[in-house]
């Protein structure tokens, strides 16, 4: 009876060993889906080479995903069979638990306190069982840096691109210069510029029209900041990177359509929502009391930007998800946001030093903001068509 | 001739072109010009069905105030002093 039973225990174990489904013998099975280029996966991989020497115990595989079909299928049917979602990269695998996206100090403490449990506990390796039951895509065993891709792409009009050096600080600036000519906040500020031009009082003129220039720049830093964090949070999600690219696309070809049709000045619609604005203006301004005045106009400010946000929501998008995409310091990523706020107000800098300084109101030609919407427009179709095709050569950093 | 210029504080290119009358103003001193507000004069606006489109609005009116012609947005100061020369007589 013993020996039936010791043979049936050794069947067992043998079954076990030999499908690598639980791991019993100290090793913890780790794997990792990731793409090429994305910057949380490199965040992760860094982590992971430095928990692979703290954890000589780790068996580590990895899978690239963008280009590789094999290995986005294997992703699909391991998320299915683990019953998760596999919308997005890195996903890691450590026995029966995933880990989607990357955060340092959250992501990292719980993927190392599951290592710790398989240390001690039996873990299952559904990797493993999934291959054992299909053909096995190659995996690498160690963690690799991503490939350094980006190359040169032909422009039309411009010719060849070498998309290495289009850096994030030039690619702020010019998208900054577009979305500052934007016409929809502009009108407001010509409004109050009218109204200030017809005061006595030069330093209630001067606090009132930076109070609205400064309220208008930290009202879109935050909407910039809010877009930023959301695609930080959200990671490399396929789908939000292609609804993204669409809106580039979108919007690059409505700028170039709009720089065929040549149109100058300045469309008359939207009288009523004018009207409102401009009475409200006329009254704040002319509050006996200073502070009545400063607190209306940063009020109206907020409420102005705010509505007006919607306009031009599309290049704002475009960028952060760019940004996002690049792989920086929590800083640097606000150090962008201020620099690119700061090139998007310089023609209202302008108008209002001007207006201040001269005492006539003055306008900027619209040349200026046609040739911004060529270079902007061939650039958001490019934008568009990388963040389809090719996302790492957008991903900086 | 008479031109009618209908502009607006918030509209930029009324802004741009403010400085080019001017200049063509000082040069033909005997060119008669009033300038219009859109916000200020909705009868006017109805009148020359300025209620679409855009603005700045340059209207060419003759002796009899008959509009010549019209121009509409950012325009050279040569294309103005065209229409001027070509209607002087007007």
């Amino acid at each position: 009876m013993f020996k039936k039973f010791a043979i049936l225990i050794g069947f067992v174990l043998l079954f076990i060993s030999g499908t690598s489904l639980i791991h019993a013998d100290n090793t913890v099975p780790v794997t990792l889906f990731y793409g090429e280029g994305c910057p949380h996966c490199a965040k992760e991989k860094l982590f992971l080479k430095d928990l692979l020497q703290k954890y000589p115990e780790i068996k580590y595989q990895e899978y690239e995903i963008y280009y590789s079909q094999n290995n986005s299928s294997l992703l699909q049917k391991l998320a299915k069979s683990m019953k998760t979602n596999s919308g997005g990269v890195p996903f890691l695998v450590v026995g029966s638990k995933s880990f989607i996206g990357f955060a340092e100090g959250v992501t990292s403490r719980e993927i190392e306190t599951q290592v710790q449990y398989c240390m001690n506990n039996p873990c299952i390796d559904p990797v493993a069982a999934l291959l054992a039951a299909s053909p096995s895509p190659t995996p690498r065993s160690t963690p690799t840096p991503s490939s350094d891709a980006p190359l040169s792409i032909q422009v039309p009009l411009l010719g060849e691109l070498d998309i290495t050096k289009l850096s994030l600080p030039v690619l702020t600036i010019t998208l900054a210069f577009l979305d500052g000519f934007n016409p929809c906040a502009m009108w407001t500020l010509l409004f109050l510029i009218s109204l200030l031009l017809g005061m006595q009082d030069r330093r209630r003129m001067w606090i009132l029209g930076s109070s609205f220039i400064i309220t208008s720049a930290l009202v879109y830093f935050l909407f910039l900041s809010a877009w930023l964090n959301l695609f930080l949070f959200l990671g490399v999600v396929t789908w939000v990177r292609w609804i993204i690219a669409l809106v580039a696309l979108g919007s690059g070809t409505y700028y170039l359509y709009d720089y065929c049709r040549n149109q100058s000045g300045c469309s008359v619609m939207g009288d009523e929502k004018r009207q409102a604005v401009f009475n409200k203006l006329k009254e704040i301004t002319q509050k006996k009391q200073f502070f009545l005045a400063l607190g209306g106009i940063i009020l109206l400010a907020i409420a102005v930007n705010l509505v007006e946000l919607v306009c031009s929501a599309g290049l704002p998008a475009v960028y952060t998800q760019v940004l996002s995409l690049s792989n920086l310091a929590s800083w640097q990523y606000y150090l962008y946001l201020a620099l690119y706020i700061l090139v998007f107000m310089l023609d209202d800098l302008f108008i209002f030093f001007t207006a201040m300084l001269t005492l006539k109101a003055v306008g900027i030609e619209s040349k200026y903001s046609r040739l911004s919407h060529l270079i902007g427009g061939i650039l958001m179709v490019i934008i568009g068509t990388l963040l389809l095709f090719k996302p790492s050569w957008l991903m900086f950093g | 001739m008479k031109v009618l210029k209908f502009g607006a504080v918030w509209c930029n290119g009324c802004l741009v072109m403010r400085p080019r009358w001017a200049e063509i103003e000082k040069e033909i001193p005997n060119l008669v010009t009033e300038y219009h507000d859109f916000d200020q004069e909705p009868d006017l606006v109805t009148k020359y069905h300025l209620d679409s489109g855009v603005m700045p609005v340059a209207i060419f009116l003759d002796k009899n105030n008959q509009e010549i012609t019209r121009l509409s947005g950012e325009v050279s100061k040569e294309d103005i002093l065209e229409i001027i020369h070509t209607h002087q007589n007007s």
